[in-house]
């Protein structure tokens, strides 16, 4: 599904580079569960943004799918985005003003689909994660837990096949950490590819791989 | 997804309460002004439209070289109009019209039908039938071709009818000022005036039919009193006409006339001109003719309608800015939304079109409380500027180009922070990494610096008007105007004005008592007479020296205080001193009297003793010279009488005074005035811009406070961590205050500093107007941006306190 070769990405400190990615290298199938661990400023993110079209290397090819990511439009990553990609963060990044489900729905909106087939997937949404009570709340009013799984159902709204989590549990107790680790399994089960970044060895083993970084480099 | 855009617009303006109402209320403010000064302009600049084919009605203008200036004067002699309108094939129609107050012109007593009753009313002008014609108003009663045909009729406008004739005043009859051996017939009965046509302020038309005001007058091509207007054929060529009519008057008859009356004919005559004033331009484009008192109504000026939509454009252009400002200043705030937004699967263009439904939102919600705004301040601003102005709501274009110009505002306001926002990179956006650019902010600082050079700019002009128009009021002006009450209308008892001076005089408050028309201050209702005057012997040799003409009595000196330099008051009882004459110092001077005055002659025609000479005063707008000869001669003119009062308690002076009055006339309401008030008055239109001036600095100060604020907001915001740091390392609260708000005080400097010369120059400009004028004072720049500094000061300390006495752990903890 996803080939990474040889990506590097560095800044400019002075006259020196200091490398962010150095060589990396990476091929993950469809139907994957990776975990990527590493200690602070090993580069998990900026690995996880670029596999997110988020971010793009200085140097390196990546093909998503049989297609070359970075000779891309930006149009046309737009949509290769869309109709592919989920993304969770740590700090769920839900939209304050929005309720649970107009959260929802907004990457749906995003994608053109029609307002009657948005609504059924949204209701679909908030039945299968059991918060269909709690759809007119807006996030302040949710505990952290349900804020991630709300941000979880967000990302899965447009069928992604590629679940992109950024510490998705680090903003957790352990008790709402495991409820959303076991949520990843299942849906991993369901053929959803998941790629993760975590500190967290327990958390790791929920995944197939694990993928170790430090200063740059897999190791 | 437009409906998705509103309600996302909706939330963001409910959620930031603070932001939105400072975004709103400042838009909203400066639409307020921009509306009422649209309405303004658009007043201002209809006038007279509201006759059919003004393109060919055309004022006479004559234009002459007078020293290394032009003057251009609209008055013409008597036989002018029918002499154009005989001998020049393309006039259609000439007319005149004649307001000039020693005819009988202006305030007038008036008796209705013989009955006991006097009125003083105002309003009175004299014209021929042609000019109902070319400025045709509807008629209400009887009928308006051949009204004015015949001598002694008069029309009169539909509220005199109201007021006089209970609506029925056609084939009724009225004397003027007691005279009951002319009786005029009213003809007809128009509309008013509507206060932007050039009859506004006229209520009654008198037919210039009627026997001359002296014998031959009607003939007299050397005394020009009348505003002549002509109405040219269709399709003239003006250029040609314009040629025609100014060689037939001035070649074919005031020149040639005047020399054969034996006249001299000076090389400006020669060299003179006419000019044709398109009706349509009288209002804004008279600015450099001279009116000798005729202008019945406020002459408007086509360079103050430009500086109105000046500063209107200015206003708005302040709102536009700031609405940028605290968009993007409120981008930090944004950022993790657009971050959001852009993760999961929002490309630029559907946030570029979040950001504008947002920002054409807010210019709509604007728009409708600025116009609410501008309903409720209306009433201030007619106050203001003097006029009657409402909002043409029944215009059928009035809404939908407010709605036109609100979008593309909105629009154009919306545009760069949409760009600037929808702009961001979403990972540094969601980190709250910085999303700014240094160059924005050198934007966002010389938007600020715009802002506040306005305002200065506004406020430095209103101190400087205030400056210059209370130094003509307190500018010693050469006689005593504080407690004198001028009486008008007291012609309806002529023949006992000296039974009713000796009463009036008889009171222990008054000092003195003094009976003429002709006042130091015009007065509605008082009297100028304009004439040529030589020194005995030498009417052959000179040109004559023109000046004024007046009839005053024996008291008139003392009871205006004016300065006797040399001879001797009026006595009535020295029987030369009726062909005697008071002159002022001007007179002397340019008529090259030398060595001693009293008992010189001069003459204006007739033949008068200089008796006594006074000290110059000013009796002219102190706009130009102010003063020139006067003479003064012992003789009736018996409409106006001028009480010189020394009490302080007004109030019993002014009963005692009416006592007096009804025992004279007790069919006549008094009608009195205020010498000083009258005075004040003359520089209303200095007043006038003053106030606006001021308004309007202070509504640019206030939006530029908004946009500072917006400004203050956001630099905190970027700069708490920092405070934070500091406050740690051990940073007083004064070091910090010092710290922020310094960076905002240099701002307000710089705009001073561009502000200063293009106020200097602004206001230099505004006071060559004025003979009498103020220097312009540092003091005020100096208080222009003092006044700045502080509104500046106070609206940042808000925010820099907020992160000043914040607990910096919070600060600090955002890792």
């Amino acid at each position: 599904m996803i080939q990474l070769k040889n990506l590097f990405k560095w800044y400019n400190v002075g006259g020196t580079r200091s490398f962010v990615l150095k060589d990396v290298s990476l091929d993950i199938a469809e139907g994957d569960f990776i975990s990527i661990m590493g200690p602070s400023g090993s580069g998990k993110s900026t690995l996880l943004n670029i596999i997110g079209m988020l971010d793009e290397p200085d140097e390196g090819q990546y093909i998503f799918m049989g297609e070359n990511v970075l000779e891309m439009k930006a149009k046309k990553r737009t949509q290769l985005y869309q109709s592919h990609i989920g993304y969770v963060f740590q700090a769920y990044h839900l939209l304050d003003e929005l309720t649970v489900y107009e959260n929802i729905e907004t990457p749906l909106i995003y994608k053109d689909i029609s307002s009657k087939e948005r609504k059924a997937i949204v209701a679909d949404m908030l039945d299968r994660f059991g918060i269909v009570g709690k759809k007119d709340l807006f996030p302040a009013q949710l505990s952290g837990g349900q804020q991630q799984i709300v941000g979880i159902a967000r990302a899965l709204a447009g069928s992604p096949k590629l679940l992109l989590a950024d510490e998705p549990t680090g903003n957790l107790n352990s008790k709402q950490g495991e409820e959303i680790m076991d949520l990843f399994k299942q849906l991993n089960d369901d053929g959803v590819t998941i790629i993760q970044v975590t500190h967290s060895e327990k958390n790791a083993e929920y995944g197939k791989r694990v993928v170790n970084m430090l200063d740059g480099q897999l190791k | 997804m437009i409906g998705n855009n509103l309600k996302i617009a909706w939330r963001n303006m409910a959620n930031n309460k603070l932001y939105s109402i400072i975004k709103i209320g400042g838009f909203a403010f400066s639409i307020a002004i921009c509306i009422l000064i649209v309405l303004y302009i658009r007043h201002e600049t209809s006038y007279d439209k509201m006759y059919p084919d003004m393109d060919r009605v055309f004022r006479l203008i004559v234009s002459a070289p007078d020293g290394d200036k032009v003057r251009q004067t609209f008055a013409f002699p008597a036989p002018a109009a029918k002499t154009l309108q005989e001998e020049i094939p393309s006039v259609e129609l000439a007319g005149r019209i004649l307001p000039n107050t020693l005819f009988g012109a202006g305030s007038n007593l008036f008796t209705v039908n013989g009955h006991a009753e006097n009125y003083l009313d105002k309003g009175f002008v004299y014209v021929d039938q042609s000019i109902l014609e070319i400025f045709p108003l509807p008629v209400i009663q009887g009928q308006l071709s051949h009204a004015l045909d015949k001598p002694n009729s008069i029309v009169i406008t539909k509220s005199r009818a109201q007021k006089y004739f209970k609506g029925n005043a056609v084939g009724q009859t009225i004397y003027l000022n007691n005279n009951k051996n002319v009786v005029y017939n009213i003809t007809a009965v128009i509309d008013d005036a509507p206060n932007n046509s050039s009859l506004y302020g006229y209520d009654y038309f008198i037919s210039l039919a009627g026997e001359p005001f002296y014998p031959g007058e009607q003939n007299n091509w050397g005394a020009t009193n009348y505003i002549t207007y002509v109405k040219l054929r269709e399709n003239t060529d003006i250029a040609n006409a314009q040629r025609s009519i100014s060689k037939n008057y001035i070649q074919d008859h005031y020149i040639l006339l005047n020399k054969k009356n034996g006249m001299k004919i000076s090389p400006e005559i020669m060299q003179s001109t006419v000019l044709l004033q398109n009706a349509l331009d009288m209002h804004l484009r008279s600015k450099n003719i001279s009116e000798y008192g005729t202008a019945t109504q406020y002459q408007g000026d086509i360079k103050m309608v430009w500086v109105f939509a000046g500063i209107a454009f200015f206003i708005l252009l302040i709102a536009c800015i700031n609405f940028i400002n605290l968009s993007t200043a409120n981008a930090a705030t944004r950022a993790k939304e657009i971050g959001i937004r852009k993760t999961i699967g929002s490309n630029r263009s559907t946030l570029i079109m979040q950001f504008m439904t947002e920002a054409i939102c807010y210019s709509l919600i604007s728009l409708l409380i600025g116009l609410l705004l501008a309903f409720l301040l209306l009433p201030l601003f007619n106050n203001l500027a003097n006029k009657a102005l409402f909002i043409p709501w029944s215009v059928g274009y009035f809404v939908p180009a407010l709605i036109l110009s609100m979008l593309i505002i909105g629009t154009l306001a919306g545009l760069y922070p949409a760009l600037y926002l929808s702009g961001f990179q979403p990972i540094n956006a969601l980190k709250s990494k910085s999303v700014t650019n240094p160059k924005s902010s050198l934007l966002r600082n010389g938007l600020v610096i715009f802002q506040f050079s306005t305002s200065i700019i506004l406020m430095i002009s209103a101190l400087i008007a205030n400056q210059q128009i209370s130094f003509m009021l307190n500018k010693d002006i050469g006689f005593n105007k504080d407690q004198v009450i001028v009486l008008r209308g007291i012609n309806g008892i002529a023949s006992q004005v000296r039974e009713l001076k000796n009463e009036l005089k008889a009171i222990p408050s008054v000092s003195d008592v003094s009976i003429s028309d002709y006042l130091p201050v015009q007065l509605e209702g008082a009297k100028r007479n304009g004439n040529l005057f030589w020194a005995k012997g030498k009417e052959d040799l000179e040109l004559g020296e023109g000046g004024q003409f007046w009839n005053i009595d024996e008291s008139y000196l003392t009871t205006f205080g004016l300065k006797l330099i040399a001879g001797r008051n009026f006595d009535p009882h020295i029987a030369s001193d009726s062909t005697g004459a008071i002159v002022n110092k001007r007179m002397i001077a340019d008529l090259g009297i030398k060595g001693n005055p009293i008992g010189a002659q001069i003459t204006n025609g007739m033949t008068w003793t200089i008796i006594g000479v006074v000290d110059d005063f000013i009796f002219e707008s102190m706009k130009d010279e102010g003063y020139y000869p006067l003479c003064m001669t012992l003789a009736n003119s018996t409409s106006m009488l001028s009480i010189k009062t020394k009490s302080t308690d007004m109030a019993k002076t002014l009963a005692d005074i009416n006592t007096v009055w009804n025992k004279f006339s007790p069919n006549q309401k008094i009608d009195y005035n205020f010498l000083d008030a009258g005075f004040a008055d003359l520089y209303q239109d200095v007043q006038r811009t003053k106030n606006i001036f001021g308004c309007f600095a202070f509504v640019a100060i206030f939006v530029a406070a908004l946009g500072l604020f917006g400004l203050a907001t956001y630099v905190t915001q970027q700069r708490t961590k920092e405070i934070g740091v500091r406050k740690v390392l051990g940073a007083s609260s004064v070091r910090l205050l010092k710290l922020l708000s310094g960076d905002f005080i240099k701002l307000v400097f710089v705009a001073l500093i561009i502000a200063t010369p293009v106020a200097w120059w602004a206001m230099n400009q505004w006071l060559t107007d004025f003979n009498y004028r103020i220097e312009i004072n540092w003091f005020y720049f100096a208080l222009a941006g003092i006044s700045a500094i502080l509104v500046a000061f106070g609206t940042i300390s808000y925010q820099t306190w907020k992160v000043i006495r914040a607990n910096p752990v919070n600060s600090l903890r955002d890792e």
